[in-house]
């Protein structure tokens, strides 16, 4: 059966149904999370995202796939620790993800695609070997729960409910979400609250007059932690704002602190969210240059 | 698998056959099954991790068979994958059989068919939630634990890839006698359904201790159905006759269904009756049985 990430589940568009699937998916978001990700080795994590990231970026990759090999190589390394200065390791784990990423997305996948280049050559046997490693490590655990899987639930308290509205609403979060784990403090976040986050987002530059009532109902949500709801959009804004620094230096850093979408000092820890105003659209601006450089 | 030391060969699965085995290490009883899963040149095949990652996603709940690890094993130089599952003493059929035969034949309690049942249809409600139809429920596949008053669905998943077979890898006669009529029919359609008229038929089953349709080829199957709830049309259960193997068949009138499971209190022919709809729209969904008043005097707090 095929894996979507909007639909772990794979429940059917049944109401009932997806009703009793979004209570499962909260109930059981936390499995996938990563408790120890502090132990995870930045180098190592750093390159063998990178080698996915070169991948996408070379094949013209589905990001999903993309996004979920990442999810599998954060999950392994949080488990198991790769020797240093054994660089073809990193490289046999991030394609071994790639792989079982693809199968798990039913995407054609041709081993060939991923080797060869860079002087590493790996026969079958060792990738299926590493195959298995990853899967004992992870427990067969690879319908991994992701922020895509609550999407659909957090739209359903936008409105107006338009079709043309929600879709772009939808599409926008995601690219934010596929932004995500470049960067590791965003492993802290559960999935419905960086799906959370992502949606206030993505609501607040394109329907900025609707965005109150947004944020209001969002806020309403029994399932959600408001205040990691608003850290999380916090810690979005400042990746997005450090692409901004590494990406466009076109763009004059004003001294300010950044405002998130949701009015808040970034650095700031008031608990109590005000909208403030983005007074010459520069933030709107900055994510949106920033997007452009780093589609994942 | 060295891992393992196989004990005896316990079954035969839907899908193949199961050893008892036990963990060298840890001294833990598990059961082990052969899958028709080969590693390829590609290494694990994508139904295979599909398939497997759904079982383990499903496996979380207490009244599904847990899968506790996946084994490759070299097979004449081909790598084949076995799964690792917990190991439960009995199943729901060696259970009803030492009811009926034996030194000591008796009913099954009452209390213990309702927990039973409940359990199955959480266990199936749980299936239904993540899109999964088991299209296999039989008390063969349901185990038990006797002394905790444990029930558990075993054979799961691995069905979707593959169509039920109508006989097993071994040539052994799959059975007939829980399945839904729309599926001897010929429907192309599965739905929910088929679980909840397999979950009538166990329940059927443990009040009588004998099967309440044991038909032995397709056709012998829906004339056992059709005598007790009477022969179906248009009027009851419409789209019927447009079944890719309905035919015209002798007419029988419902007989009371009430009969049929005279151990059973009313609470419980009601709910049956809502199981063995004919019209798969109208059986009533696990969820909804698991609100039923027959389960009024049971003691939901502990599952």
């Amino acid at each position: 059966m095929e894996f979507d990430l909007d639909n772990p589940l794979t429940s059917s568009d049944d109401e009932q149904q997806f009703e009793g699937s979004i209570l499962a998916l909260f109930a059981a978001e936390s499995n996938y999370m990563i408790s120890t990700a502090g132990t995870i080795d930045l180098n190592t994590r750093r390159d063998a995202v990178s080698l996915v990231l070169q991948a996408h970026f070379d094949r013209n990759l589905d990001p999903f796939i993309a996004y979920l090999a990442i999810n599998y190589i954060d999950r392994f390394l949080s488990k198991r620790e790769i020797p240093q200065g054994k660089p073809w390791i990193v490289r046999l784990l991030s394609i071994s993800c790639l792989a079982l990423a693809s199968k798990m997305k039913k995407s054609s996948f041709a081993l060939v695609d991923f080797q060869g280049e860079e002087g590493f050559i790996f026969d079958a046997q060792t990738i299926r070997r590493m195959e298995l490693l990853v899967l004992g490590v992870l427990d067969w655990r690879m319908r991994t729960i992701t922020p895509f899987s609550f999407l659909r639930f957090f739209i359903s308290f936008f409105s107006p409910a338009q079709p043309p509205l929600l879709q772009a609403l939808k599409s926008h979060a995601t690219q934010i979400l596929l932004k995500a784990p470049n960067d590791i403090k965003m492993l802290e976040f559960k999935p419905s609250v960086l799906a959370a986050a992502a949606l206030l987002s993505a609501a607040y530059e394109l329907f900025p007059v609707q965005f109150p009532a947004f944020r209001a109902a969002v806020s309403s949500c029994e399932f959600v932690d408001k205040a990691k709801v608003w850290e999380c959009s916090s810690a979005m804004c400042d990746a997005a704002a450090a692409a901004t620094d590494i990406c466009d230096d076109t763009t004059p850093m004003s001294s300010d602190t950044p405002v998130t979408v949701l009015g808040l000092h970034c650095s700031s820890s008031e608990s109590e969210p005000a909208v403030r105003s983005s007074s010459d659209g520069r933030d709107m601006k900055k994510r949106r240059v920033s997007s452009e450089h780093r589609s994942l | 698998m060295e891992k393992y030391e196989k004990l005896e060969k316990v079954g035969e699965g839907t899908y193949g056959k199961v050893y008892k085995a036990q963990d060298k290490a840890t001294g833990q009883i598990v059961a082990l099954k052969k899958t028709r899963l080969e590693m390829d040149e590609e290494g694990i095949p994508p139904t295979a991790l599909r398939e497997i990652s759904l079982l383990q996603l499903l496996s979380r709940s207490i009244y599904i068979v847990r899968l506790l690890n996946v084994e490759q094993v070299q097979k004449n130089g081909k790598p084949l994958l076995y799964l690792v599952f917990e190991y439960l003493e009995t199943d729901l059929k060696k259970f009803i059989d030492s009811h009926r035969r034996g030194p000591n034949p008796r009913p099954i309690p009452s209390p213990v068919i309702q927990s039973f049942l409940f359990q199955l249809c959480k266990g199936v409600a749980h299936c239904h939630s993540h899109g999964v139809l088991h299209r296999d429920l039989k008390p063969q596949n349901l185990l038990v634990d006797k002394e905790k008053g444990i029930l558990k669905i075993a054979d799961l998943g691995l069905g979707r890839a593959f169509t039920v077979p109508l006989k097993s890898y071994t040539h052994e006669i799959v059975t007939l006698w829980y399945r839904a009529p729309e599926v001897l029919l010929g429907t192309t359609h599965y739905s929910t359904g088929v679980d909840m008229w397999s979950v009538g038929c166990i329940f059927a089953e443990m009040t009588r201790r004998q099967a309440l349709f044991p038909g032995d080829s397709e056709l012998q199957q829906l004339l056992h159905i059709f005598r007790l709830l009477g022969t179906p049309n248009e009027e009851i259960w419409p789209g019927v006759s447009s079944l890719r193997d309905w035919h015209e068949y002798p007419q029988w009138k419902p007989q009371n269904l009430a009969r049929a499971v005279p151990a059973l209190e009313p609470e419980g022919v009601d709910l049956l009756s809502k199981m063995l709809q004919y019209d798969p729209a109208n059986r009533i969904s696990a969820k909804d049985a698991m609100e039923h008043p027959y389960f009024d005097s049971l003691d939901k707090s502990q599952f």
